[in-house]
């Protein structure tokens, strides 16, 4: 598995002048990445702490790592997975004595989720088992549009809070945070394949939620 | 090689085939399958429209509290 | 307008099993869609389109109606087969088999460094056909150069067809 801050990719110039911005002592750069990131990082503390209160103090430890090694950083990694490293670092410590419940690798194999009900698809003695009963809408470029929309949007946000705590982390780490694959393996200590089940899972009702408010 | 997979089993390999972790024999019967079946081309694209909206929602609000703390933690940091 | 389909060995379309009505020395019977459930239309393939749907038999096709064009597919609401491409037979099948199969190495192993783990992929693909090993050269292309390679390969698979057809 890959360790985290190994470089999947260098700090970019938004990443430099951030940093720069810190160091000057800029708030207002302070509190929009400190917004940018909380429930994600919160997400992946939850993964290793019994309780939200104590996941809460995990991400505050590691904004507070992070103002402290800010002299250190140099760009080699993005300011995103240098982050993530440090919230790592200091949810295995917190963890210690701490035992998870359920280990989060386990979460992956829950029992089976189809991604779409099975009722939408023709039987096994029909003509043509397991193909669609009635094709689901072609959104095309409607979609892009509806994307903007402000609407979509809160449902979109609505179906990730209400995903399950291992599917939601896995789709903010992927697609909202936009961390590799790798990187989401290391942080939570599960396979590529486990991830990618947990992702699919989690897109899989997204697409639902989606699929109701725009269809009807 | 089985010579086709169905609309059901191909829904469930959208997001290996996406990460491009089919191995080529399933990636080839994939392929050939959306080629051909609109419902699942429609499909395919809808899972893609769904990780763009994923990927534009709005940041969540920080509780108060932990901003408050992390703001005052900052203002120090500053100062030393 | 005269496009092209491949069939299964007997006769069978590939995705549907619908039987095609087939005639020694005549065209077949007009068929009318709906054949597919989901959808109405009789699919058929453009000579750039062939690479896509490679299967063991192929006929020409004769198809009437209003047309519809997609990216890798014509669907028509009616069509009937005018004759077997002779030309492709076992002999030509194999011969582009390998032909892919040769492309696949020469586009892993030229690469620095080379991609073992898909030059490790071809041979055990070869017995799965030609379908197969299309998909697999065009992908290393594109794990080689991006997207556009393997739009360029299936293109390079396409012309190679249409050449020894003489379509």
């Amino acid at each position: 598995m890959t360790e985290i801050g190994v470089q999947n990719s260098a700090a970019g110039a938004e990443d430099v002048e951030l940093v720069a911005r810190l160091r000057a002592g800029d708030e207002k750069a302070f509190e929009a990445l400190v917004t940018r990131h909380y429930a994600t990082m919160l997400a992946v503390a939850r993964t290793y702490v019994k309780t939200r209160a104590v996941a809460e103090e995990v991400v505050q430890e590691a904004w507070l790592g992070l103002l402290q090694s800010l002299d250190r950083f140099q760009g080699r990694s993005s300011l995103k997975t240098w982050i993530l490293a440090i919230l790592v670092n200091k949810a295995k410590t917190r963890a210690v004595g701490e035992a998870r419940t359920v280990p989060f690798a386990s979460l992956a194999r829950e029992a089976d989720e189809p991604a779409v009900e099975p009722e939408r698809f023709r039987g096994p003695h029909d003509a043509f088992p397991g193909h669609w009963r009635s094709y689901p809408a072609n959104w095309g470029a409607s979609a892009e549009v509806a994307a903007e929309d402000h609407e979509t949007l809160r449902v979109t946000m609505r179906a990730i809070a209400e995903l399950p705590p291992a599917q939601q982390t896995v789709i903010r780490m992927r697609d909202v945070e936009g961390y590799s694959s790798d990187e989401v393996c290391a942080a939570l200590d599960v396979s590529a394949a486990n991830q990618r089940v947990l992702l699919h899972r989690a897109r899989s009702r997204v697409r639902a939620a989606l699929e109701a408010h725009l269809d009807g | 090689m089985a010579e086709h997979i169905s609309c059901q089993e191909v829904i469930e390999l959208v997001t290996d085939y996406l990460e491009r972790a089919l191995p080529s024999e399933e990636a080839s019967l994939f392929e050939q399958h959306i080629n051909f079946c609109d419902g699942c081309e429609w499909y395919l694209d809808q899972m893609r429209a769904t990780v763009a909206a994923v990927g534009r929602i709005e940041e969540e609000e920080v509780p108060p509290e932990t901003r408050d703390k992390l703001l005052t933690a900052f203002r120090h940091w500053k100062r030393t | 307008m005269i496009a092209y389909k491949f069939l299964r060995r007997d006769g069978t379309s590939v995705f549907t099993g619908f039987r095609w009505p087939l005639s020694a020395d005549a065209p077949g019977a007009w068929v009318d869609a709906p054949i597919d459930p989901c959808r109405s239309g009789i699919h058929a393939c453009r000579p750039t389109d062939l690479p896509y749907w490679v299967g063991h038999s192929l006929y020409e096709i004769e198809l009437d109606g209003d047309i519809a064009t997609e990216q890798t597919k014509v669907i028509a609401p009616r069509g009937r087969l005018l004759r077997r491409v002779g030309a492709w037979n076992d002999e030509l099948r194999d011969a582009y088999t390998r032909m892919c199969a040769d492309r696949a190495h020469e586009l892993a192993l030229g690469a620095s460094p080379p991609l073992e783990q898909w030059d490790a992929v071809i041979e055990p693909s070869v017995p799965e056909g030609p379908a197969l090993l299309g998909f697999v050269a065009a992908r290393i292309a594109e794990e080689r150069y991006g997207a556009a390679a393997y739009d360029a390969e299936r293109a390079r698979q396409s012309a190679w067809l249409v050449e020894r057809l003489g379509l």
